[in-house]
């Protein structure tokens, strides 16, 4: 509840130590070592063949992109001398190609020139249909790549682009070294063990020892074109252990500077902060945790036919029973107990970045159940056989709740479940191993594009600050279905033709403003289906020594982005 | 074919005088002490140079745990034990440790009383190794004589104890207790474990090594007819008590105790026209625990001839005649009235 | 005894192979997805391509005669290659590949081998040095003090798990004390340290000492109970007495006689615990962040990598089937009862 007050919007930012460099000047690796854990250990540090959040931020001390989000979300150019827009006549007017321009004298660390051909290369690497790229995605819709001089890359959609800065920006799809994997294409990709182990980079580090799955060990990069930076001479990347653990090692024995991922009891959290050696900061990117409200049955009786959008749920697609079972949920509460600094209250599906964010729902941000039971009364659906549990057309309204196995998850369901037999509705509560719930294998009945329960429970987000593509994941056609392998996104089962329209359009349509102003519609429309219910905005939460300085935690790409302005504070 | 030459009345060789052997019983939930088992509880006899005193009793009597006491290879409770006049019972480990050759002990189960790990000459020659009897060369030679001397091929030497039939372990047990020349051996039921065919065999080459060697043997059996074979004197034992104690001819002719009555009428008699005519003595019930013995007479919860008295009183453990020894109320009142009358005055 | 060790060695192949096969088809029908673990922002195109790219997506039969294929024809002879520098056309051949780390597994064993077998096994020999004398003084002061405290403290290894133990010493020799002290302990075992001179040994002294007391303490626990279980049994054999009637000194009666004899069981108990030691400690290396064999199976489990799973699991097997063979072979050499022909 107190964290109310701490609501800054969504990019907001808790970092208690100087968020902005003052005045930390010097000679490059003048800091000594810095240590950092992450508990889940990298595991190779070429992110195109592991799509890992470990993975990723790892490769980001020594892989780079044209440009990267900073902590507000934005895009700043990193590589690339300046951002194209229409407006600087790097992006075309028809929305088709961009053309980014290569700073000028940047080097890969072994000394030779980065080149427009090496961004030509990474496109042609991860677009290789037998090399099983994790980050393909970045490259949807491009057609090609080209080096329009050692500076310039050219890149062409095959179709409008309105939001063009996917492809080699961001942490995910960082430019890789051509001279270096030019034989890991396709399935020769897992054989170059040493390129992908030791990529050579133009970041701020260079690799001189990965142990897979255990430890990293960085130096400088005596090649980064900033001078005097970094200011750490090397780098230990420990990884293993627990999220407790690593919060521990920071926090209360100081053996190390920095952990990832801290998603532990709050309470215990601030326990260990309390001793004044580190300090917790959290970064809100776009991670909601959320309720899909199944729209189709699950019933096993229906066979082939169940949980698709051809049987509809018996009473999940009354909106009002979905409205009050939003209603009788304490958000604040759910934070409080399961999240600490790492959560917040939102009424949105899509709470951030800020421009996109709707506040027509807000009204969920406080507990109702009186209101969510008279809601109930006044559509007649109330208890007829005087069991606790209301009915529906004579269905009882109880439902099958499930999630992933994890107990800030269990915690919740436990507390939504109490909530909703206040409104007289029973749930079943069931947690699934997460490597089934989340494995998508066809042939397991536990997954949650099967949603073969009536309510699940996860958290998604999209990465980067572009909402078109997960809008787009509620469309009709993204609907799992056994035609589909299961495959698709829609995972409670939405469809709106109107909705539909607004993805178009909305892929269609330039300029922030006006792309806003749909996705709000978007994520309003949702809202209104009672289909998804919102509960709690997720951050990353990370722990830094307080001697540690320099550090912006950003979701919006990777935690460590901007590490090459990490100091060590005098004492 | 009984031994006719009586023993030598020479001196004691052992003497035992109110030995006690009570064992600790742990329980409870720290494993204190909660009680004892009296498995010996205050007897005392002399065994004679060159004689041999058979220990008879029913199992769980308390005689092998005598035998064991003798040559203290159990701490004793209480009591002296003298063996050639040397208080063992309360010798230090080291003096002890010196006295060892000079008692000796043969097991009733020849295969457990073998170290599995050590060949049959490492068994024979261990002691010699310990009591530092000679170079190696000659303990060597001294292994192969004693082989010899207990009817073992030599060209076993280097063999395991599993690799021999019972008997003949029981034989590398007789040459290892021979090893040190000894004078007195305690032979824990020696024969109890052998087939009937080989037990003779070696019954026999005890006495042989008794007359060629003088040894003195205490023969723990619950054998009486092998008992009646081998010794000179007898010693009944009854829940940790001897109940009576006598020459062998004595008491097999003319058994005092009711008890020692009971188990020589079960002892089948080779003549059947005898047999028949022995009036077998049944004892009903079982032997009361040795950690809770009856009060008074330790026999009177099963004595066909219980009195009053034995259920009070104690009986002593007194020579009735010259080399017989008896403990019962039937035949105190002879002997000592006093004892008793002063229990009825008190009671 | 020679034709025994060879025909049971010819036995294990085809026991080896039909475990393999077991595991292979375990790991492979439990729901598991080498994609599982990748964020939600990967669409299902680009995780069917991975899984494409793998090779999970082929028949089971497939993928495991390729297995077969890859340890036991092509990874021997990498390995021939590497020690010897034949050459044995191994050049473009495919190796074990984890899913993980897309780089061999049999690399990765190698890498993680040192940490295990250091920390591990140190704490097996630590923990045997410690079990035998508590066992045998326990056994020959049955119900003393020393038998009631050690049997306390056996209890207290065996039901106590490590990730109690271990939270507790870190709390207590790195939360509480102070980092200049001098009995602060390292709660993260740095696994790039290298040994070079006093100081840096010093230093890996210290970081072993948890994780390493912590392990010992359950080795410790079961080896003492059953080092004095097998005492008891023979101190109260009659060759025992035996000894003893001979005027053997007691030292040579316990240290001889009962503690050679009892030592048969107790050898080949340790024996059967040696596969564990290579199995690493699951829970005791994430704790103090070891990541040795333990770590890298409890992760690739985790991430649905098959290959990892399966050559890990299976190594165990060959050294579980391997060091019962051992065992029942020192069963014979100790114990002159037992012969095998």
């Amino acid at each position: 509840m107190k964290l109310r007050t701490a609501l800054m919007g969504a990019a907001a930012i808790m970092a208690a130590a100087p968020a902005f460099a003052d005045g930390h000047e010097g000679e490059r690796g003048r800091d000594g070592q810095l240590n950092i854990i992450y508990w889940q250990a990298p595991s190779t540090l070429n992110p195109y063949l592991s799509g890992g959040t470990k993975e990723v931020e790892s490769a980001s001390l020594v892989l780079e992109s044209l440009g990267r989000f900073d902590n507000n979300g934005e895009l700043v150019p990193w590589l690339a001398a300046d951002i194209p827009t229409v407006e600087n006549g790097g992006v075309a007017e028809d929305l088709t190609s961009i053309t980014w321009t290569l700073k000028e004298g940047v080097m890969w660390s072994d000394g030779t020139p980065l080149t427009a051909a090496d961004a030509v290369f990474t496109w042609q690497y991860c677009t290789d249909p037998a090399g099983g790229c994790a980050q393909a995605s970045y490259f949807d819709g491009v057609e090609q790549v080209e080096a329009v001089d050692d500076r310039t890359i050219k890149i062409t959609f095959n179709a409008p682009k309105p939001f063009p800065y996917t492809a080699l920006v961001g942490a995910e799809s960082p430019i890789i070294q051509a001279a270096q994997f030019a034989d890991c294409l396709g399935a020769n990709a897992p054989t170059c063990t040493d390129a992908n182990f030791g990529p050579i980079g133009t970041g701020p580090f260079v690799v001189t020892e990965f142990k897979a799955n255990d430890v990293i060990q960085f130096a400088a990069n005596e090649n980064f074109r900033e001078a005097g930076k970094p200011a750490f001479s090397t780098v230990l990347f420990k990884g293993g252990g627990d999220a407790a653990a690593a919060a521990r090692s920071v926090l209360e024995t100081g053996e190390f500077d920095y952990a990832w991922n801290l998603q532990i009891d709050p309470t215990v959290l601030s326990d260990m902060a309390s001793k004044g050696k580190g300090t917790v900061v959290t970064a809100f990117g776009t991670s909601v945790e959320r309720l899909h409200i199944n729209q189709s049955n699950p019933d096993p009786a229906l066979g082939d036919a169940r949980a698709t959008i051809e049987e509809p749920h018996p009473f999940l697609t009354d909106t009002r029973i979905g409205q009050a079972m939003s209603m009788a949920i304490d958000r604040a509460l759910l934070v409080e107990v399961g999240y600490g600094a790492g959560g917040q209250v939102t009424c949105n599906v899509l709470p951030a970045p800020a421009v996109y964010a709707s506040t027509a729902n807000d009204g969920c941000k406080t507990q109702d159940i009186a209101g969510a039971n008279a809601l109930l009364d006044e559509a007649g659906i109330v208890d007829s056989n005087g069991d606790g549990i209301r009915e529906k057309d004579g269905i009882p309204l109880k439902v099958l709740y499930q999630t992933s196995t994890n107990a800030v998850r269990q915690d919740t369901q436990a507390l939504v479940k109490q909530w909703w037999s206040e409104i007289g509705i029973e749930a079943e509560l069931r947690n699934i191993d997460a490597s089934v719930f989340f494995g998508g294998d066809p042939a397991s009945p536990d997954t949650f594009q099967k949603f073969f329960a009536d309510v699940e429970m996860y958290t998604n987000n999209f990465a980067g600050v572009d909402p078109e593509a997960y809008m787009a994941n509620w469309r009709c056609s993204e609907i799992p279905s056994p035609a589909t392998q299961w495959q698709g996104a829609n995972m409670q089962r939405f469809c709106d033709p109107a909705y539909d329209a607004l993805v178009d359009k909305l892929a269609q349509t330039a300029g922030i403003d006006a792309r806003a102003a749909i996705v709000k519609e978007m994520n309003d429309m949702l809202m209104a289906s009672y289909s998804i219910i919102p509960l709690i905005h997720r951050g990353g939460v990370s722990a830094h020594a307080n001697s540690l300085g320099g550090i912006q935690i950003s979701d919006w790409d990777s935690e460590l982005w901007n590490i090459k302005d990490w100091y060590r504070a005098g004492e | 074919m009984l031994d006719d030459a009586k023993p030598p009345q020479t001196r004691p060789l052992v003497a035992v005088d109110n030995l006690k052997m009570h064992f600790p019983i742990y329980g409870g939930l720290l494993r204190r002490r909660t009680g004892e088992v009296k498995a010996v509880d205050g007897i005392s006899f002399d065994i004679f140079e060159g004689e041999t005193l058979g220990l008879v009793g029913e199992s769980g009597c308390g005689k092998s745990t005598v035998g064991r006491a003798l040559l203290r290879l159990y701490e004793l409770t209480d009591g002296t034990v003298k063996i050639d006049d040397y208080d063992i019972a309360h010798a230090s480990p080291e003096a002890l440790r010196k006295m060892r050759p000079t008692m000796q002990m043969i097991f009733q189960d020849p295969q457990a009383s073998l170290n599995p790990r050590m060949t049959v000459a490492d068994i024979i020659g261990e002691p010699l190794r310990e009591h530092d009897a000679g170079s190696k060369l000659e303990r060597e030679d001294r292994v192969l004589e004693l082989m010899d001397q207990v009817g073992l091929n030599r060209d076993f030497a280097n063999r395991y104890p599993h690799e021999f039939s019972g008997g003949q372990r029981q034989r590398i047990g007789i040459a290892r207790a021979l090893a040190l020349n000894p004078k007195f051996i305690v032979c824990d039921e020696p024969i109890a474990a052998l087939d009937v065919s080989i037990q003779a065999q070696v019954v026999n080459l005890l006495e042989e090594l008794q007359d060629s060697l003088g040894l003195t043997y205490l023969f723990i059996s619950h054998d009486l007819s092998m008992v009646r074979h081998i010794a000179d004197r007898v010693a009944v034992m009854y829940l940790g008590r001897i109940v009576e104690l006598a020459p062998r001819e004595d008491i097999y002719a003319e058994p005092l105790h009711p008890y020692t009555i009971a188990l020589l009428s079960a002892v089948p008699e080779p003549d059947p026209s005898i047999d028949a005519k022995v009036e077998r003595v049944i004892l009903t019930g079982d032997v009361p625990s040795p950690s809770n013995p009856p009060e008074g007479c330790n026999f009177c919860t099963r004595c066909p001839s219980v009195m009053d008295v034995c259920r009070r009183v104690e009986p002593t453990f007194q020579e009735l005649r010259p080399g017989r020894y008896v403990a019962c109320h039937l035949f105190e009142d002879t002997a000592n009235n006093t004892s008793e009358s002063a229990a009825n005055g008190a009671g | 005894m020679f034709t025994f060790t060879l025909r049971r060695l010819i036995l294990t192949i085809p026991t080896l192979l039909f475990i393999s096969f077991v595991i292979f088809m375990i790991v492979k029908l439990s729901p598991s997805d080498p994609t599982g673990n990748l964020p939600l922002t990967i669409p299902p195109e680009v995780r069917e391509q991975i899984r494409e790219a793998l090779g999970a997506n082929d028949t089971l039969l497939v993928q495991y005669g390729r297995w077969l294929e890859q340890f036991f024809w092509i990874e021997p002879r990498v390995y021939l290659e590497r020690s010897f520098g034949w050459d044995l056309g191994t050049e473009g051949e495919i190796r074990l590949l984890s899913y993980q780390t897309r780089s061999p597994v049999m690399d990765l064993i190698m890498q993680r081998m040192p940490q295990t077998l250091w920390v591990v096994g140190v704490a097996y020999l630590v923990g045997i040095a410690i079990a035998l004398p508590i066992g045998v003084i326990s056994a020959y002061r049955q119900y003393s003090v020393f038998d009631q405290v050690g049997t306390f403290v056996s209890m207290v290894g065996f039901s106590v798990p490590p990730f109690f133990s271990g939270v507790v010493v870190i709390v207590i020799f790195s939360v509480l004390i102070s980092t200049d002290s001098m009995f602060w302990l390292p709660s993260v075992y740095d696994t790039t340290h290298q040994v070079t001179d006093w100081e840096s040994f010093k230093y890996q002294f210290r970081q072993m000492i948890m994780p390493v007391m912590v392990l010992a303490l359950q080795i410790t626990a079961q080896i003492s109970r059953f080092t004095r279980a097998s005492m008891l049994d023979n101190l109260n054999q009659d060759y025992v007495r035996t000894a003893r009637a001979k005027g053997v000194r007691e030292r040579t009666v316990v240290l001889l006689h009962v503690l050679r004899n009892s030592m048969i069981p107790v050898v080949t108990v340790i024996a059967l615990g040696i596969p564990s030691i290579f199995g690493g400690a699951i829970i005791t290396e994430q704790v103090f962040k070891v990541n040795g064999l333990g770590q890298l199976l409890i992760i690739a489990i985790q991430g649905g990598d098959v290959p990892t799973v399966q050559t890990l699991t299976f190594i165990f097997a060959i050294l579980i089937v391997l060091f019962n063979l051992i065992a029942d072979v020192l069963y014979g050499i100790l114990d002159p009862r037992i012969r095998y022909d």
